[in-house]
């Protein structure tokens, strides 16, 4: 046991003795930095991702002491989706659980996507951190998988298609696909849901902790401010937007569903009509592998996005295509009098006509683009160094207003939550982090002012 | 004609809980359909719970054009309800029955329509269940064909579902996918031209 310290109050005291004592574990093994004033918010990224992931697994926790994961008991509907209904509808605060979770699933996602191309465009990567790049693509697929699962135990129509779709192109893969679809998906229905359970709740988030592990860096930017304040626009997001529970899976109607928006590039490959392992499987895979081989192949020396057009105009297509791609998947023609085919078919010669034209744009883009910021960098003046904006005296006023509204808004979210406000709890909730964070901000903002 | 006599092959429990009766046509009208589970727990509160898929199957009672009328089980067809393209589940639509083609039973996901029977020129009905539209249409024969129920009618006019051998030369199989490699030789004879695809004359 180590001494304890004998300078300072009880609190710093206790929190000197721990400090010391957590030294040889691995949570020490990371250095913390908490930033003297507000860098560049991309930077932030990945810890945000993090912070995500630590809100998912709180609330997903909470959502377990509820979920059912068995389909047979329920009347007519099947269990899992009942269960969720009774979270949505009964539970309390299961409303506000539920909807943190869908939003954060969405969140992490798009702030995995995003750090992911920070990394890339800012050549991060290249700083010996091969291994960090290559565990995030990892990361980024385990994360894409968490959150199909997680949608998928809903069992609602999208999520009922979903798993036949997941373990259909499972069994098409050549040579073990049928292995592969009875050891992931079981045979039947009672045996996906309990098996898609437990890869959501347990195996993949344990080997993401472990790869976590392998991806952090030894510093850490924690900024209190800016996690404070995207947890909370996390929180107002879900409640402006909340999410339906929709329609109970039943295999006597199913309707036309599109998939969540990260799948939908996906869902525009396989409406195609080629076959379904190629378009479902090797097309998603093709990118995945060039994002792992990257590294390897773009060993300049140089970082910076502008001295590496062509690794930039791969980046921007990839971007582009995406986004097109994900654009046909939520593309169904809205005329209800047409057959389904009709409706859904992506003709596949405009399809890919669309991505090899917005690859010939992209590079076109990039390297004019370039060429430009190259011809301005010569006219380029130093900028005069900005003077602070506020005085002390006024970070005071602001400061004790933020604290009243801090107050009033903590008090409105009591209220709201007395008298079951779902939407308003979490909304004030969220504005009550931002608050913080922006009084967070200011304090440290104030630190720095020379009167 | 192998009849299974246990009360589990008697399409019960397709609409209300009655069982099938090819002259009742009142309750089983032409140009309908209704979700049967086969093989059934022999419960209908058990089997309507179920969302296995793999046992469920759409009982369609054809249009009148097409012999809907028929006091007989020709007027009924139980197509599978997996797609053996992605394995959704395709719906019957009633009202795509005045289209021509019949383009009546149809997945959501991808589009795939499956053909009800037609008449050829000596007026047998032929190439029920074959894809004619969408992704499960361009694979190969046999398996762009939905598996399907034999059905039968006992004297009294009830349904029966004979027991299926799935198999491609019979019932077919649920879910065929892009199961090639175990069809092998169902497909290549049929794609070199040595043999005719099920259902074809």
């Amino acid at each position: 046991m180590s001494k304890p310290p004998e300078k300072g109050n009880v609190v710093s005291r206790l929190y000197q003795w721990i400090k010391d004592g957590l030294e040889r574990t691995v949570y020490m093994g990371v250095q913390y930095t908490y930033p003297k004033r507000f860098v560049s918010p991309l930077g932030y990224l990945g810890v945000l991702t993090g912070i995500t992931f630590l809100v998912l697994g709180i609330t997903g926790g909470f959502l377990m002491f509820y979920y059912q994961p068995t389909l047979a008991g329920c009347g007519s509907l099947t269990c899992a989706f009942a269960s969720i209904e009774r979270i949505n509808n009964t539970v309390p605060f299961g409303w506000l659980l539920r909807n943190i979770h869908y939003t954060a699933s969405n969140a992490m996602v798009l702030l995995a996507v995003l750090h992911m191309y920070y990394q890339y465009f800012s050549g991060r990567f290249k700083i010996k951190n091969e291994v960090l790049w290559v565990t995030g693509v990892i990361l980024g697929i385990i994360t894409g998988v968490e959150a199909f699962s997680g949608y998928d135990l809903l069992f609602n129509q999208r999520a009922g298609l979903a798993i036949e779709i997941g373990s259909s192109l499972a069994n098409a893969s050549p040579l073990v696909g049928g292995t592969l679809r009875l050891a992931t998906f079981g045979a039947g229905f009672t045996d996906f849901v309990l098996r898609l359970y437990a890869v959501h709740v347990f195996i993949l988030p344990m080997i993401m902790i472990i790869l976590v592990f392998v991806h952090f860096p030894r510093y850490l930017v924690f900024d209190l401010p800016v996690i404070s304040t995207v947890v909370g626009g996390l929180f107002l997001v879900a409640a402006i937007f909340p999410v339906a529970v929709g329609i109970g899976y039943s295999p006597s109607n199913p309707q036309l569903t599109i998939p969540e928006w990260y799948l939908t590039g996906i869902y525009a490959l396989l409406r195609t009509e080629f076959d379904k392992f190629v378009m479902g499987g090797l097309m998603p895979a093709l990118l995945f592998l060039m994002a792992i081989v990257v590294p390897f192949v773009d060993t300049s020396k140089k970082l910076n996005w502008k001295d590496r057009p062509f690794f930039t105009a791969l980046g921007i297509t990839t971007i582009a295509q995406i986004l097109i791609t994900t654009a046909w998947g939520f593309y169904i023609n809205p005329d209800t009098n047409l057959p389904t085919l009709a409706r859904l078919y992506v003709d596949p010669s405009l399809y890919f006509s669309s991505m090899l034209g917005v690859t010939v744009l992209s590079f076109a883009f990039t390297y004019a683009f370039l060429r430009y910021l190259k011809a301005k960098e010569r006219v380029r003046r130093a900028v005069a160094p900005m003077s602070p904006l506020l005085t002390k005296k006024w970070v005071f006023i602001i400061f004790l207003m933020l604290v009243g509204a801090q107050l009033a808004l903590n008090f409105f979210a009591w209220t709201a939550a007395l008298t079951n406000l779902n939407a308003m709890t979490l909304f004030d909730v969220g504005a009550v982090l931002i608050t913080f964070g922006v009084i967070m901000h200011l304090y440290r903002y104030s630190q720095s002012l020379p009167f | 004609m192998d009849l299974n006599t246990t009360s589990n092959n008697n399409v019960n429990g397709a609409a209300a809980g009655k069982t099938v009766n090819v002259n009742d046509l009142t309750s089983f009208p032409p140009n309908s359909s209704w979700l049967i589970t086969y093989p059934t727990s022999g419960d209908i509160n058990v089997d309507s719970q179920s969302p296995d898929t793999f046992q469920k199957f759409g009982l369609i009672r054809l249009p009148t054009q097409l012999g809907g009328s028929n006091k007989d089980a020709s007027a009924f067809v139980a197509y599978s309800k997996v797609c053996v393209h992605l394995w959704c589940s395709p719906n019957y639509d009633p009202q795509k029955s005045s289209n021509p083609t019949y383009e009546t039973y149809q997945c959501p996901c991808h589009g795939s329509i499956y053909q009800l029977p037609t008449k050829d020129s000596q007026g047998n009905l032929i190439d029920a269940g074959k894809a004619i539209e969408g992704p499960a249409s361009l694979q190969a024969p046999p398996t762009n064909a939905i598996p399907m129920l034999t059905l039968t009618a006992d004297s009294s006019g009830d349904l029966w579902i004979e027991i299926p051998q799935w198999d491609p030369d019979h019932n077919g199989v649920i879910g065929y996918g892009r199961n090639f490699a175990s069809y092998q030789d169902y497909i290549l004879p049929i794609a070199q031209g040595k043999a005719k695809a099920p259902g074809e004359p």
